[in-house]
């Protein structure tokens, strides 16, 4: 019943509001540089073709996970018709090659006991598979073979097309999502943060005409400097490495992607309304446009930070409106990491439609009232606690610490800004979080969309 | 840097866990005369993980009552306890990153939650507090009676169509049974539950004869009889689980079909299934699944035939024990253990123009099975996969627990550890034979949730004729003539006992 599970893609997510808190921090006193948070050993090298490869050696016998990411998601679907294309992308990159036939593929892996699947973003593509040591190779081989040479009918391509229709289908029927499409649609006018991964409906239903187009989309985004090749388990690095470059060497694509298009600044409130045709409690939802992911600077912790001040079940507006005069049945906040401007939504599932416009107006007094109040140093202590246990516990798995890194690797190609962020984490204080509430949580950076039932149940 | 070191030392510490994990064997035991236990020590892991669990669950709801049990854990996790109220409870566990969550499911109610060792006693204190010293403040009582009807009455009918699939199959299977309503319970029964009823329940089910306590981690050895102590304030009696009747006997396909608006139509279908991991046939069947159609895998004939080749919708998958995915991963969650299981497919929504088609083609597929069998190289294959891939379903100590506990429950020997040899016994023979014994395709309830249900049901009673056909050109010819055989492939549906259902009075 969690409103933070809509951006599941396929398998799992790499920023949901929880997984923003299941990375960590350092404390040090008096605010001083703290060492790195990240507490393992990572090795970063990059091939002649300009992929890059992080290797991080952790305790977990006899298993490594092995992760291609690549830097290109719904956030790269600039021509008009084509949004939902990274994700049915992602389908067809299990479709096989001329060594490997999509059977042959499913056949090795079920040989390994693995179980190969992948994700998609709005700003990355995700392949991620749990390979064992003495069947790296293998993984390595097969892996690298798909991704210079992928082959597929366009009889494969159509029918491909139809599993996403079943994707998105199966999707549909939760309102949930439709209130996420309308937030996004509402909100932005150019970029393409428009659409969700998911893609408009219309360009889904019209994926079975696009095969050409789908082999310019690998083209342009799935070559070697796009991509990191991420390794976290047990292995040897130096012979890992070797064989990377034996396999991945002959990999030549050029990077060639479109460019994105700028959304421009938005200065006036925006709305919209929906109406269910099930059975289902109204919803609200308040967003602002929040800067772009920035490790360099305080304001994307200040931001993160504040995100869990304010709405979190610790908050005071939860506590008011949820607890105690139970206007609300659920609230909760979803910032995610972009690499481009983003959103910072509150959703709240309101118990009576009459209470929709007070509900609505508490969530922008909150926001209004954190650019003119210090937040209690109290609570300021406790989230950063919070973050810091949250990242300590997240770090129990392979697959826990790859996640980890897949966000910061996504976000900026680099694995090192892992650490850069947490440290803003540290400096964040009071003034900083009324400097970032007063520049973007306001009425005019604003995108409100409400949903109600139509039905009668 | 007191509190840096101290950190950075914890982490570094994590670092052995996963080898722990692999090199410490599951201690299930009871002591003489105290509550059980099932211990799984990590001396190197930083954090502990609690599972304390009760064998009280929604079946033991009582009639006009269901609901009951799944709204009294709720009032212990979500409801404040004498000392604390619930937002100072929420502001308490907050800077740990930890609280406590209750997982009920039929037979068992289990209480969960993982600290890092250096909050240990203050988690330990407010665990404790929850189990021992509920609030049941009338305030508490209204939001989480009302956020559970809601949930029937609203998600559960006006949402996610998968789910509601899956819930309405429940009830096909189940009518009349104690595992024939939602975890949740029923609308009206919900609507009528009383905070009095929910203190005499938890008077009666959650009580100190009737809970077993699941740790794992770097816990202190001291924890143990800590923990006992404690519970032992838990209300006195052992509440009994009488025998109950069995499920009723399907005859022929037996149709739910749920009338809803919608732009697609989700299938699920199954049947009681008298095997559960205690029995032999189990591990026969786990291998038999597997190659059917293995949770979320590529692997399975079901996902092969209907998703790769036919592109009917985006998954398709088999079961023979109760099911519900672990977050984002593939693997089930545990502590859901059912003295009772049963066999299912999940058809993922497909177009309304293919349901009929859809429905022939898992039915004709599951026939197939049963009639043939595996060959020995599928047999190869599934159990090899099995075998390796069960290796991934316990890599972290909370996982890993679960599973002892459900070994418990069973009465087995640590399922995951000994998998492996049992499945090296296996022969092709054995899971053919356990497949002709215990799987079938002709006498299973339906679940359909879909728009234009009286036509669906009119068609399939009718065994109208469903051709399946393509956009796309160069589907292969075996594949268009196997379409034509599964077209008309006989339904052999019970009409007396099949019937069209308004999602509005679904769970009423």
């Amino acid at each position: 019943m969690s409103l933070t599970a809509w951006c599941q893609e396929r398998v799992t997510v790499i920023s949901a509001a929880a997984g923003i808190l299941a990375v960590g921090l350092v404390f040090s006193p008096g605010g001083a540089r703290a060492k790195d948070v990240f507490p393992f050993p990572v090795t970063t090298r990059t091939l002649d073709n300009g992929l890059r490869v992080v290797m991080v050696p952790f305790d977990s016998p006899g298993i490594a996970t092995y992760y291609t990411i690549v830097r290109t998601g719904s956030r790269n679907e600039v021509e008009p018709g084509k949004s939902g294309f990274a994700h049915f992308f992602e389908h067809m990159m299990f479709r096989g090659t001329d060594r490997f036939s999509s059977d042959a593929f499913n056949a090795l892996y079920r040989k390994l006991g693995s179980d190969p699947n992948a994700y998609t973003s709005d700003d990355v593509t995700v392949y991620n598979t749990l390979a064992p040591r003495d069947g790296l190779e293998q993984v390595i081989d097969i892996e690298s073979d798909r991704f210079m040479n992928l082959k597929y009918s366009e009889s494969d391509f159509k029918q491909e097309s139809k599993a996403v229709l079943g994707e998105y289908n199966k999707n549909n029927s939760d309102p949930e999502n439709r209130l996420y499409e309308k937030v996004r649609a509402t909100a932005y006018t150019t970029h393409t943060y428009r659409h969700t991964t998911m893609g408009f409906i219309e360009d889904i239903e019209d994926m079975p005409n696009q095969y050409e187009y789908s082999r310019e989309f690998f083209s342009r985004y799935y070559t070697p400097g796009n991509c990191v090749v991420l390794i976290v388990g047990d292995f040897d690095v130096e012979g890992t490495y070797k064989l990377i470059q034996k396999y991945y060497g002959p990999w030549k694509s050029p990077n060639n992607p479109a460019p994105v298009p700028a959304e421009p600044e938005q200065t006036a409130a925006r709305s919209a309304q929906i109406t269910w045709d099930n059975a289902t409690l109204p919803y609200v939802c308040v967003s602002f446009k929040i800067p772009a992911f920035d490790a360099r600077t305080k304001d994307t912790a200040s931001l993160d930070l504040l995100a869990s001040l304010l709405f979190d079940e610790t908050s005071p507006l939860y506590q008011e409106l949820v607890i105690r005069d139970q206007k609300v049945e659920e609230l909760s906040v979803y910032a995610p990491f972009r690499r481009d401007p983003g959103l910072f939504m509150i959703f709240a599932k309101v118990k009576d439609p009459a209470q929709l416009d007070a509900v609505r107006e508490r969530i922008y007094q909150t926001a209004e009232a954190a650019a003119k109040t210090p937040v209690d140093a109290r609570r300021l202590t406790d989230v950063k606690s919070n973050v810091k246990y949250s990242f300590a516990m997240s770090l129990n798995t392979a697959r826990a610490v790859t996640a980890n890194l897949t966000q910061f690797i996504g976000l900026t190609g680099d694995p090192a800004m892992i650490n850069e962020m947490y440290r803003h984490y540290d400096e964040v204080k009071p003034e900083d979080l009324m400097r970032v509430a007063g520049t973007y949580l306001t009425r005019a950076r604003s995108t409100e969309v409400t949903l109600t039932g139509g039905g009668t149940q | 840097m007191k509190n840096a070191l101290k950190f950075a030392q914890a982490l570094m510490a994590m670092l052995a866990i996963v080898l722990a994990m692999v090199s410490v064997p599951g201690d299930a035991r009871t002591a003489k005369a105290g509550i059980p236990t099932v211990l799984l020590p990590i001396a190197s892991s930083p954090l502990v993980t609690f599972r304390i669990q009760f064998r009280a669950g929604a079946a033991d709801d009582p009639a006009g009552k269901k609901g009951l049990t799944r709204l009294t854990a709720s009032m212990l996790t979500d409801g404040g306890t004498t000392k604390h109220s619930y937002e100072e409870m929420t502001a308490l566990f907050y800077p740990m990153a930890s609280s406590v969550r209750a997982v009920v499911d039929k037979d068992v109610t289990t209480f969960t939650g993982t600290t890092h060792i250096d909050n240990l006693d203050k988690f330990l204190d407010l665990f404790t507090q929850i189990l021992l010293e509920p609030r049941f403040d009338a305030h508490d009582f209204d939001r989480l009676k009302t956020s559970q009807s809601n949930y029937l009455s609203k998600t559960l009918r006006g949402g996610n169509d998968e789910e509601l699939g899956k819930q309405t199959l429940g009830v096909c299977m189940y009518a009349g049974h104690a595992y024939g309503s939602p975890n949740e319970g029923l609308v009206s029964n919900v609507d009528a539950i009383t905070v009095d009823d929910v203190k005499a329940h938890y008077q009666k089910m959650f009580t100190r004869d009737n809970v077993t306590i699941g740790l794992a981690g770097g816990y202190p050895k001291n924890l143990v009889d800590r923990v006992s102590k404690s519970l032992e304030r838990l209300p006195a009696g052992a509440p009994g689980h009488p025998a109950r009747p069995a499920p009723h006997e399907i005859s022929g396909l037996e149709i739910l079909a749920v009338e809803k608006e919608g732009r697609s139509t989700a299938i699920s279908m199954g049947y009681p299934l008298d095997v559960t991991r205690a029995d032999p046939d189990f591990y026969a069947l786990m291998v038999a699944n597997s190659h059917l159609g293995e949770h979320r895998t590529m692997n399975g004939v079901l996902m092969n035939r209907m998703r790769e080749v036919r592109g009917l919708n985006y998954g398709d998958y088999s079961y023979i024990e109760h099911f519900v995915q672990d977050g984002g991963s593939t693997f089930p969650i545990t502590n859901i253990a059912r003295s009772e299981q049963y066999f299912s497919i999940w058809i993922r929504p497909v177009q309304p123009q293919h349901r009929q088609f859809a429905l022939r083609l898992a039915l004709w597929e599951l026939d197939r099975m049963v009639r043939d069998g595996l060959t020995q190289e599928e047999f190869d294959e599934a159990r090899s996969f099995v075998k390796n891939y069960s290796r991934l379903w316990a890599q972290d100590q909370g996982r890993r627990l679960g599973y002892l506990m459900d070994s418990r429950f069973y009465g087995i020997d640590d399922f995951l550890g000994t998998l492996p040899a049992k499945l090296d016994a296996l022969t092709r023979d054995q899971v053919n034979a356990a497949i002709k014994k215990h799987l079938r395709s002709d006498r299973l309830c339906v679940a359909v949730v879909t728009k234009g249900a009286d036509a669906f049901l009119n068609d399939v009673t009718n065994n109208t004729p469903s051709p399946m056909a393509y956009d796309a050109e160069g589907i292969p010819q075996d594949v268009i003539d196997q379409d034509k055989i599964i077209s008309v492939f006989p339904l052999n549906v019970n009409k007396t006992a099949s019937k069209v259902v308004p999602v509005s009075e679904m769970f009423q």
